[in-house]
């Protein structure tokens, strides 16, 4: 069903792998590969990942074989699940906000997980699920975004750019790889936010949250989002929906890294510790109390008026 | 005529008597006298041993966690003490049953057992012993002094047949009736601990058979309420505590006091 | 997913200079959802021992209400309180009356126990789930983080720490090791006991 994609396609594993084995077999002639776009030193086989996958009958079931934890939690290699990430998209513009725990199973390997990725100074993506896998493909996003660029003398859309990734993974489809990102810019249509995922799926949309935490973070989310939020409300929004993940979901927490995308770029607000968070709240910022976000902090003076009345 | 039907509990006679039961009950008419006083703050209990002497060792009793474990009156659970009459040897298994029964109520309700629940347990298992297995009766009758949240203080009385009331007062063992008169005379319905102490002692004093009045022959024990925790608080007193209390009243008699010539 | 994983926890117990001190988490989870802040692990037995019980929560609750049960008929019956290493052995046999459909706990003791002098000396035990005692000189540790408490209570332990010291040591100890957890943490508690008194405090832990 493939084959034509798999023949002409340029950017599957499939049509990496037919060009490196023709390139390699005439090493001198000019191959398909010199025309139109393709020309150039860019797409030269040795600059091109290949992957050499293992010579079984079925390449992604002993992948899955090796990675499936769910199945064996000793499993040989261990993708890093267990996450929180959000972006929402409002007036002033895209805010993505993740949490820092790294887990395997459940070891806290990581509380300095960096899940932003910065493709370019206009485009992040964020990182759930396999974090090597996220971390690699979106480098090589940004390699592409920037030949883009180069080619067309002007910026990549967001939507173009998702696009190329979805594609892109979704020639490794079934192959293992576990991706659940969301590819944030502003370009000419206005902010935009894209989730692209490792089955393929790819949806635009003004608000996601991505992870094991994503339930928690989407009930704050939900009830305090709206279009007109200003800015400080929509980073405190932001970072008030990770909190609550981070505090009842198991594989989320550490800190929470704040990013707010604007026409001219992105721009880092800040991490802040989670259990900090918690007991001493975020500061100075309107739309916080002002207190800590915990429970039993909220609940403080409830708990002070039981203890005077007995006395 | 009543020897054809008295070898098994299992049957009735013809007048309609278990004998069994009334043997059992006759059992416990020549054991030592059992006695407990239900005031509105607290319930009291005493008995008389019978197995005493000086060759008894009762090191473990004087220094004893609990200063109970005498033949009488044992703890069965923080909120109910119990006071026994009759066979020593049935005595032991029924305290034995009654504790596990009311550590089971624990486990299950996270609650104390309420006394009477204790007693009703203890009395389906003695009526069992009336009508199944061709087994005899247990030769025992008990007092129960306890607490609950429920019904505050109380006293039951329970027999061999199976069958228990509550009591304001009340006594089992030998000189039982002439107890009963002394206390039916003597009660008052709000009554207060110390008075009822009193009583107790001072009907002890005058149906105990011996001459003497000590801690080798009584046993004591008191349930009240703590005023700070508001939960009960089960004393069953030591020999040198009984000697103390029997002094404060007045009644302490000894052996040698009846050889002193009166002055 | 293991059973002994399902709602998580953790407790440890350390031997100091005439003191033990018993500390646990307070997370109940079911999975990765934490559902309580405030689930204790460590019960009082009698007045010198603790007995903390890490692994599933129903079990915890079930085994507390047990071992109330076998220690009242105990006291009620020897007219005494029941001393740690005799109450260690009834848990393990109560455990492994159950050896073929155990409870997933791997009970902690700590306590003080009498010498012949009329003087204290610090008592600290463990079991396995289906009653394997272990009596440490040292520490004991148990539940979803006990591989990261074994490695930090190896870092900082000393012997002959005093109460106020052994406080320091066993707190450091369990939330750095709980931090290191999905399973355990949202708070911790911890006991010290000594032949005069117990002091109970919990710890400002992370909550994530």
């Amino acid at each position: 069903m493939n084959t034509f994609a798999d023949r002409f396609s340029t950017s599957t594993a499939a049509g990496e792998l037919r060009r490196a084995k023709a390139l390699l077999e005439d090493d001198a002639e000019f191959s398909e590969a010199s025309w139109g776009s393709e020309a150039g030193f860019g797409t030269l086989a040795k600059g091109v990942p290949t992957f050499s996958v293992p010579a079984v009958p079925s390449p992604s079931a002993f992948l899955r074989l090796h990675t499936d934890d769910h199945a064996d939690p000793n499993c040989r290699i261990k993708i890093q699940h267990g996450t929180t990430t959000l972006a929402f998209r409002f007036k002033g513009g895209v805010i993505v906000a993740v949490d820092s725990r790294a887990t395997a199973g459940s070891y806290i390997a990581s509380g300095t997980v960096k899940k932003v990725i910065e493709i370019n100074p206009y485009l992040l993506g964020t990182m759930a699920g396999g974090a090597a896998d996220c971390q690699y493909w979106e480098t090589y996003l940004g390699i592409h975004c920037r030949l883009h660029e180069l080619r067309n003398r002007e910026r990549i859309s967001v939507s173009a750019a998702s696009k190329y990734l979805s594609n892109l993974v979704y020639g490794y489809k079934g192959m293992g790889l576990s991706m659940g990102t969301m590819i944030c810019g502003w370009d000419k249509t206005g902010p935009a936010i894209f989730y692209v995922d490792s089955d393929g799926t790819r949806l635009k949309g003004d608000l996601f949250s991505v992870g094991s935490g994503s339930t928690f973070a989407y009930g704050v989310l939900d009830q305090g989002y709206h279009w007109d939020l200003s800015d400080e409300e929509a980073q405190e929004l932001g970072r008030r929906s990770i909190y609550a993940a981070g505090h009842r979901d198991a594989f989320s927490g550490n800190s929470c890294n704040l990013y707010h995308v604007k026409e001219d770029g992105w721009r880092f607000i800040g991490n802040y510790d989670i259990s900090k968070l918690h007991y001493e709240g975020p500061g100075d910022v309107p739309g916080s109390a002002g207190k800590g976000y915990g429970y039993d902090i909220r609940v403080q003076s409830r708990n002070a008026v039981d203890v005077t009345a007995e006395a | 005529m009543a020897r054809r039907y008295d070898s098994r509990t299992t049957i009735f006679s013809p007048e309609g008597r278990l004998y069994q039961i009334e043997y059992a009950m006759e059992a416990i008419s020549h054991a030592g006298t059992v006695l407990g006083v239900l005031a509105k703050d607290g319930v009291v209990l005493a008995a008389e041993k019978k197995v005493t002497g000086k060759l008894l060792d009762l090191a473990g009793a004087k220094e004893g966690g609990y200063g109970g474990s005498g033949e009488k009156i044992f703890l069965l659970n923080s909120n109910v003490i119990g006071g026994v009459a009759g066979l020593t040897a049935d005595a032991n298994s029924l305290i034995n049953y009654a504790r596990t029964a009311a550590q089971k109520h624990l486990l299950t309700y996270n609650d104390d057992i309420p006394v009477e629940v204790l007693a009703q347990r203890l009395c389906d298992m003695k009526q069992g012993y009336t009508q199944f297995g061709g087994l005899r009766p247990f030769g025992v009758s008990l007092l129960y002094a306890g607490y609950d949240p429920h019904y505050q203080f109380q006293l039951y009385h329970s027999d061999p047949s199976g069958n228990y009331s509550g009591w304001k007062a009340t006594c089992i063992g030998a000189n039982n009736g002439t107890a009963q008169s002394l206390l039916k005379q003597e009660y008052k319905d709000d009554i207060e601990i110390k008075d009822a102490i009193s009583l107790v002692l001072r009907v002890m004093s005058k149906t105990m058979d011996s001459t003497t009045l000590g801690s080798e022959k009584l046993e004591f024990a008191v349930l009240t309420l703590d005023p700070e925790t508001k939960a009960p608080k089960a004393k069953i007193y030591r020999p040198a505590e009984i000697d103390a209390l029997l002094q404060s009243e007045g009644l302490k008699k000894d052996e040698d006091a009846e050889m002193k010539p009166a002055q | 997913m293991s059973i002994m994983e399902n709602n998580g926890g953790s407790v440890i117990a350390m031997v100091g200079k005439e003191c033990v001190a018993i500390a646990c988490d307070l997370r109940l989870g079911n999975q990765a959802l934490g559902v309580s802040s405030d689930f204790q692990k460590i019960f009082p037995v009698t007045d010198r021992i603790f007995l903390g019980l890490p692994g599933l929560g129903t079990d915890v609750t079930t085994l507390k209400e047990l071992f109330r049960f076998r220690v009242n008929m105990y006291t009620i019956k020897e007219e005494r309180e029941i001393e740690p290493e005799t109450f260690a052995h009834l848990v393990s046999s109560t455990l492994y009356e159950h050896r073929f459909g155990p409870y997933f706990i791997e009970p902690v003791m700590a306590g003080l126990s009498k010498t012949p002098s009329g003087g204290f000396k610090p008592f600290i035990a463990a079991t396995d789930l289906i009653g394997c005692l272990n009596f440490a000189k040292d520490f004991v540790v148990a539940g979803t983080a006990s591989s990261k408490l074994f490695g930090v209570a190896e870092g900082l332990w000393e012997p002959d720490l005093e109460p106020e010291d052994l406080f320091e040591t066993i707190s450091q100890t369990i939330m750095n090791a709980v931090d290191r957890d999905a399973y355990s943490g949202w708070g911790c508690i911890v006991h010290v006991i000594t032949k005069d008194q117990i002091v109970t405090r919990t710890l400002k832990a992370r909550m994530d």
